[in-house]
């Protein structure tokens, strides 16, 4: 459909994985800066939206097909309470990052909340683009007489 | 007092940017009202983050470069193609037969 936007199809193209970029650093450095795991899971699926925008819903999901996209959901939210289950595995309470390293808590206490945000990106990003696919697999209804 | 007079002609220009979208009289000049007041959220952003000492707004108003640039590029296809997806909105015979 937009084969003729040749700019558009380039600047994309380029744009797409720096913006990927830019959300694995919101998602990572988000403990020092501005940031965490929903906002860079709603970056990395806006990456995959403007592809599926100017490349077509068909190439997108050629990237990432709609059944991974369900099964990051899940193991998105597989990641988080693995953490807390993992954690009370080890003698403390759900979610009680101490667990994670009880030799060293300031370090378990890191990596905890680095995995938490990292299954909630995983989650967010999964949502996003199956709201897009659900959206645009559609066919419109409105016809153009009635514009 | 640099970044304070810059916010303020910022803030000015919204305004007037807010006129146009409100006053357009085409579609288009409305789409490129919201993409201009996108930007210059953008450079507001980042002169408040330095007016109050706080340079990592700028990761804030890269956000916003992207979000305005993906909803832009939306709106206009879909008000071109009159569809977001691969497929073409049904004519009213391929919808009802008639």
């Amino acid at each position: 459909m937009m084969q003729h936007h040749l700019i558009l199809r380039v600047v994309v193209k380029i744009l797409a994985p720096a913006i990927i970029l830019f959300g694995l650093y919101v998602q990572f450095h988000g403990d020092y800066s501005p940031g965490g795991g929903f906002q860079a899971g709603v970056i990395i699926a806006a990456a995959f939206i403007i592809y599926g925008i100017v490349f077509g819903l068909k190439q997108a999901q050629q990237v990432l097909p709609g059944w991974v996209v369900h099964k990051l959901i899940a193991l998105g939210v597989l990641i988080y309470a693995g953490t807390g289950i993992y954690s009370m595995m080890a003698g403390y309470t759900f979610l009680d990052y101490d667990g994670l390293s009880p030799a060293y808590p300031t370090g378990g206490q890191h990596n905890g909340i680095l995995l938490v945000e990292f299954g909630v990106g995983v989650t967010v990003t999964g949502a996003m683009v199956t709201i897009y696919y659900a959206f645009a697999g559609r066919p419109p209804r409105i016809s153009d007489e009635e514009w | 007092m640099m970044f304070a007079v810059a916010a303020i002609a910022l803030f000015a220009s919204m305004i007037l940017v807010m006129i146009r979208l409100f006053a357009g009289p085409t579609l288009y000049d409305r789409v490129i009202a919201v993409n201009v007041f996108g930007t210059y959220t953008v450079l507001f952003i980042g002169v408040v983050g330095f007016l109050a000492g706080r340079p990592d707004f700028l990761d804030i108003a890269l956000l916003y470069a992207i979000i305005n640039f993906v909803g832009t590029i939306a709106v206009l296809k879909y008000f071109r193609y009159r569809a977001i997806g691969d497929l073409r909105p049904l004519t009213r015979k391929e919808e009802t037969g008639l």
